[in-house]
């Protein structure tokens, strides 16, 4: 990769993680939401033995609405700051979606090591397969991070965003959510390690084709 | 062939046209001022100018090697990042555009140097509009677009603004500006919307 477009990659980057370390809006909201919804589900199934589609489903949804409630935000904040028009003079538009899908791969990732840890002890979730666990973390943080990045680059600009932000969100995460359901399952004890496997498989595909298509989407959008 | 070639250029939002039919080219050291009421379309045409807005009908051609660092803008209503302090939108914008940051240079040049350090949050308006200065000459552009460039300053900061236009326009730079009053700005050529 030419040094000019990792020069501004990083810059991107590091603009993120600057503002993000300095306002905490990101990791707090998140944050927040995944940890009350994580003792909700402790609380509410302290006497249950979950199964372990239960706890994948479960689980999978706190990280999924965790996810959804900060990432498309790497954008839309852009336009509702009034920034949107200085990033557009001075950057390249796949400058600009590398560099944010880079800091929210982050952001998820954190997300979910803190949700996973505390879902585990507090559900009491017994983990079957660590391999399959970690590789399903993975590809999840991966296809979450591109799949909802990508719908909140394609409606930044839009005037109804929140709700145009949901709807093309809908139809790209609930394949998504089958796949990964699939993956966790497996994980905390469903039978069929290679089937597991494949599914954790299928959500990096997802993520690398989130990210790879991404960038020229958002190249079409990124003017009015 | 001229630094800027504005070709049939429109603007409509519905059925309202702000602007149509504006053709011109302008070249090295030009200094072109927009005149018109509230809402007469003045930012409408130098964001159409710096390709922040697609045209209704027509075209512009900036005759720049790189529009990031041969055309500049300083808009009123471009917000900075709150938590990143001066210095720090000298540097980002440096690494966007490839170019180099020189924030000691420009900092001084705008009389910022005291609050480099502060947060785009903490400024000023007026602050904020000698930053949104130092951030448009950074990579010595080849034209210069500034929408509004005297609001929310005092009268030194009216008085940099305009020794700094006639400093980039002395050095070959085309300055487009916009002015809801015949102040004291250096053009030469004068457009008025009317609709």
């Amino acid at each position: 990769m030419p040094d000019s477009w990792s020069n501004e990659i990083g810059a991107v980057f590091r603009k993120e993680i600057q503002s993000e370390l300095r306002s905490k809006s990101g990791l707090i909201t998140s944050g927040l939401f995944g940890i009350v919804s994580v003792v909700a589900i402790a609380f509410a199934t302290w006497t249950v033995k979950l199964t372990p589609t239960v706890a994948a489903g479960l689980f999978w949804i706190t990280l999924l609405f965790s996810s959804m409630i900060s990432l498309p935000r790497a954008f839309t904040v852009e336009e509702e700051l009034g920034t949107g028009d200085l990033l557009r003079l001075m950057a390249r538009p796949h400058s600009v979606f590398w560099g944010k899908v880079l800091f929210n791969l982050i952001l998820v990732a954190v997300t979910a090591v803190v949700l996973g840890t505390l879902f585990l002890v507090l559900a009491q979730i017994h983990v079957a397969n660590v391999g399959v666990l970690i590789v399903s973390l993975l590809g999840s943080c991966f296809a979450l991070g591109g799949g909802v990045t990508l719908s909140g680059a394609l409606v930044a600009q839009a005037a109804n965003r929140n709700a145009l932000s949901a709807a093309i969100a809908l139809p790209l995460l609930v394949p998504l959510t089958a796949i990964g359901v699939s993956a966790l399952r497996v994980a905390f004890g469903d039978p069929g390690v290679a089937a597991g496997i494949q599914a954790a498989i299928g959500l990096v595909c997802y993520g690398v084709v989130s990210v790879a298509i991404g960038p020229y989407l958002f190249a079409a959008v990124w003017k009015t | 062939m001229g630094v800027l070639e504005v070709s049939g250029l429109g603007k409509r939002y519905g059925d309202r046209w702000l602007f149509r039919n504006l053709s011109f080219d302008l070249g090295r050291g030009d200094a072109l001022i927009v005149l018109g009421r509230n809402g007469a379309g003045k930012s409408t045409l130098l964001k159409a100018i710096a390709g922040l807005l697609v045209p209704s009908e027509g075209k512009v051609t900036a005759n720049v090697p790189d529009t990031r660092t041969g055309l500049a803008l300083s808009a009123l209503e471009m917000s900075l990042y709150p938590s990143l302090t001066l210095r720090e939108h000298l540097r980002l914008a440096a690494d966007l555009r490839g170019c180099p940051s020189r924030e000691e240079e420009l900092l001084a040049k705008v009389g910022l140097t005291h609050a480099a350090n502060l947060a785009a949050s903490k400024i000023s308006t007026g602050m904020k509009a000698r930053l949104k200065l130092a951030l448009a000459i950074q990579p010595d552009p080849s034209i210069l677009i500034l929408d509004e460039p005297g609001a929310g300053m005092d009268e030194a900061g009216k008085d940099l603004v305009q020794s700094i236009c006639a400093e980039q326009k002395e050095r070959g730079v085309l300055v487009l500006a916009t002015n809801d009053q015949r102040e004291k700005l250096l053009g030469t050529l004068e457009l008025e919307l009317v609709n």
